[in-house]
């Protein structure tokens, strides 16, 4: 079976799940993107010196801004200390690690670009040795990956997945512009659908209307060695999510639709249309 | 002497290139068949890409090819024969966003890298670690601030090219799948549906509707740096990169031609150059959106975006374009892109003449019988012009800029 991973939304999440996965992914305020919850360095630390029996991944995740440097060095040289992997999107990261000979674990998480082995064993040969795939794409290409690199495998299989993040403060400039109040918590909707979009001083991220559900599909990745499987608690009730992975081993795909109601098998099945010509071999 | 920077213009087809480089572009960057971000363009199949060349070549300008798709299995095999392929073009550069295929180019081609804006870079440690890769040229995320820019040129030794004009992701460019999700077109392989632009219910916790005038969008405004093209100059920055490979030849030359004046103008006279105006109303008029610098200043606020309602009419101010001219007669021959008519006030442009405003008063079709009104789509006339005018010059409606300034 994959190692089991969670994201949890919070602190007491972590704790009441902590003996049932095997890790964590949790974000750092102000250098994560894509998280349900951001930690202070301090309570990663705390984290990082609570539960050395786990495999703690830590997203640095965000694009980095020059401004940004200063302090990404100094966790990164902090982040030494301990046994901790971390997740980049930025290849400041990659650059650092190097320049500095750091002695820490890279996970190549590019959300949208982790689509095929050619650049994930890039990305090894540059000093990453796990990638996060991409939620994008099919059953069949994650095996065929995984058939074709020595890179640890972490892949999603319980959440809602990120799919979009932007510099702006798009709902706060909406709500400023027509001078409308600001709430706790936003919806998008189109067509019936609802995406939950997220806002804080560094971004605004989207998530998909459905919540990926490949419990069935653990079975496969265990038969082909996939490392990790990944489960994200983000607008997930706390309790529901909880009760899902204390039971995980027991329960079908079918059984978690039926606590949810929202799952979906994403792209695992699903190829996206690439329009392409035949071109003149 | 100041380093000017290249001109690098967005070119969808063989006659958009070589519109591109007679209007004063230094370089054009076009789409091959296979491995660009606009699988919905026309693009260019080896042999134009070849005919680009050679004409571009033969202006002193450059060619450079987008391979920038994020890949997927099934392609990898493909990408050194496609590579070898568009070296064997002659081409100057290849505009790359995943790094395997860098390691690919260098392996199997001699072909100079740029390293593409889907990999939104920002900061020094990711320039050094792309030029320790053999990364020629970064093409910077539009994220980047002025002092981004900045600092990245001071402290790393590797060209740099920004984008001047265009149109902008509203996320972090690489970091949207919104075409995956609600149609199934791939966004990072050249599929993009461009949901962005589209309009939402924007709802609150408990499912309320959030009710502005207008719905809520992610819709960003253009880009346009017009205002700053001295300060990028003066920064150093390499490269200026207008975007739109689907864009018309009109809003080609006409973007490509303000531009080449603004950095001429400050290149040969840093001393008396000053901002014009009207340069700004005929670039509005001409992509109908609202533009702004975006990023440059660190600005992130409502300016930035399209909260009030987008105008989405179509230009119909591209009139022709001109196929020959008849010095005896004086009679231009040109063909129609939008419909006009006898007494209508148009003027003319190009690269190498000043704006001539023109009322036409005599139209000949073909058989040279006189009309008065020219209406079929790409309808060949002939239209008295007493100036002399040029092949590839084109026709607009007249822009009556004191109004426009005035409203």
């Amino acid at each position: 079976m994959p190692k089991k991973i969670i994201i949890p939304s919070s602190l007491k999440q972590l704790e009441e799940l902590e003996k049932y996965v095997d890790g964590f992914i949790i974000g750092l305020k102000d250098m994560s993107v894509n998280m349900p919850t951001y930690f202070t360095f301090f309570e990663i630390k705390t984290i990082l010196e609570k539960y050395k029996t786990k495999e703690i991944f830590v997203a640095l995740n965000k694009n980095m801004h020059n401004n940004d440097l200063e302090y990404l060095k100094e966790i990164l040289i902090e982040f030494e200390k301990y046994q901790v992997k971390i997740l980049y999107y930025d290849v400041s990261l990659v650059n650092l690690k190097q320049e500095l000979n750091l002695n820490i674990e890279l996970v190549f998480a590019q959300e949208h670009s982790t689509t095929n082995y050619a650049t994930i064993n890039y990305w090894k040969s540059m000093g990453a040795d796990y990638t996060y795939l991409s939620n994008e794409i099919t059953l069949e290409e994650i095996i065929e990956i995984k058939n074709n690199t020595d890179s640890k495998l972490l892949v999603t299989v319980l959440g809602y997945i990120p799919i979009f993040v932007s510099e702006r403060h798009l709902i706060n400039n909406y709500l400023t512009y027509f001078n409308l109040q600001k709430e706790d918590k936003y919806y998008i909707e189109k067509e019936n659908k609802k995406y939950l979009i997220l806002e804080n001083k560094n971004n605004t991220e989207v998530y998909s209307n459905y919540i990926l559900n490949a419990i069935d599909e653990l079975k496969i990745y265990e038969e082909n060695n996939i490392e990790y499987a990944v489960f994200n608690s983000l607008d997930i009730e706390e309790n529901t999510f909880n009760e899902i992975i204390k039971n995980i081993d027991k329960l079908t795909s079918k059984e978690v639709e039926k606590i949810l109601n929202n799952t979906d098998k994403g792209f695992l099945y699903k190829e996206t249309i690439y329009k392409v010509k035949n071109y003149e071999k | 002497m100041k380093n000017k920077p290249e001109l690098l213009a967005p070119a969808g087809d063989l006659e958009r290139l070589k519109i591109a480089i007679l209007y004063g572009a230094d370089a054009v960057y076009i789409g091959g068949p296979m491995l660009g971000l606009r699988a919905n363009a026309r693009n260019f199949t080896f042999e134009e890409i070849k005919e680009g060349v050679i004409f571009a070549h033969n202006h002193n300008a450059r060619v450079h090819v987008t391979v920038n798709i994020v890949l997927h299995n099934k392609e990898i095999k493909e990408v050194i024969n496609y590579l070898r392929k568009i070296e064997e073009c002659g081409v100057d550069a290849i505009i790359v966003s995943d790094p395997a295929i860098i390691e690919l180019a260098k392996k199997y081609t001699d072909l100079e890298i740029h390293l593409s804006t889907q990999q939104s870079t920002l900061n020094i440690e990711a320039c050094k670690f792309f030029k320790k890769e053999g990364v020629k040229r970064i093409v910077l995320g539009r994220e980047a601030t002025k002092s981004d820019i900045k600092e990245i040129i001071d402290n790393v030794d590797i060209d740099i090219e920004c984008f001047i004009h265009g149109a902008m992701c509203a996320s972090i460019s690489g970091r949207c799948v919104l075409s995956n999700i609600f149609t199934g077109r791939d966004a990072n392989r050249g599929g993009c549906a461009q949901i962005c632009r589209w309009d939402f219910d924007l709802l609150d916790g408990k499912d309320n509707k959030i009710e502005g005038e207008k719905p809520f969008t992610f819709c960003s405004k253009d880009l346009t740096m017009l205002k700053y093209i001295p300060d990028m100059i003066d920064m150093g920055i390499k490269s200026f990169k207008i975007e739109g490979r689907m864009r018309s030849i009109y809003y080609i030359a006409t973007v490509v031609n303000i531009y080449r004046k603004v950095i001429d103008s400050y290149i040969n006279d840093k001393e008396h150059y000053n901002y014009n105006k009207d340069y700004e109303i005929i670039l509005r008029n001409c992509a109908n959106r609202d533009a702004v610098a975006q990023f440059f200043n660190g600005v992130k606020d409502v300016t930035c975006s399209y909260y009030n309602g987008r105008e989405e009419i179509s230009n119909q101010d591209f009139i022709g374009i001109v196929l020959d001219y008849d010095k005896e007669t004086k009679m231009a021959t040109i063909e129609q892109r939008n419909y006009f008519k006898k007494g209508d006030e148009l003027e003319i442009f190009g690269p190498n003449i000043n704006i001539i405003n023109i009322t036409i008063d005599e139209i000949r079709d073909e058989e040279n019988n006189i009309i008065d009104i020219v209406r079929h789509p790409r309808q060949i006339v002939k239209i008295k012009i007493e100036e002399e005018v040029h092949k590839f010059d084109m026709i607009r409606k007249k822009i009556k800029l004191d109004k426009i300034k005035n409203s």
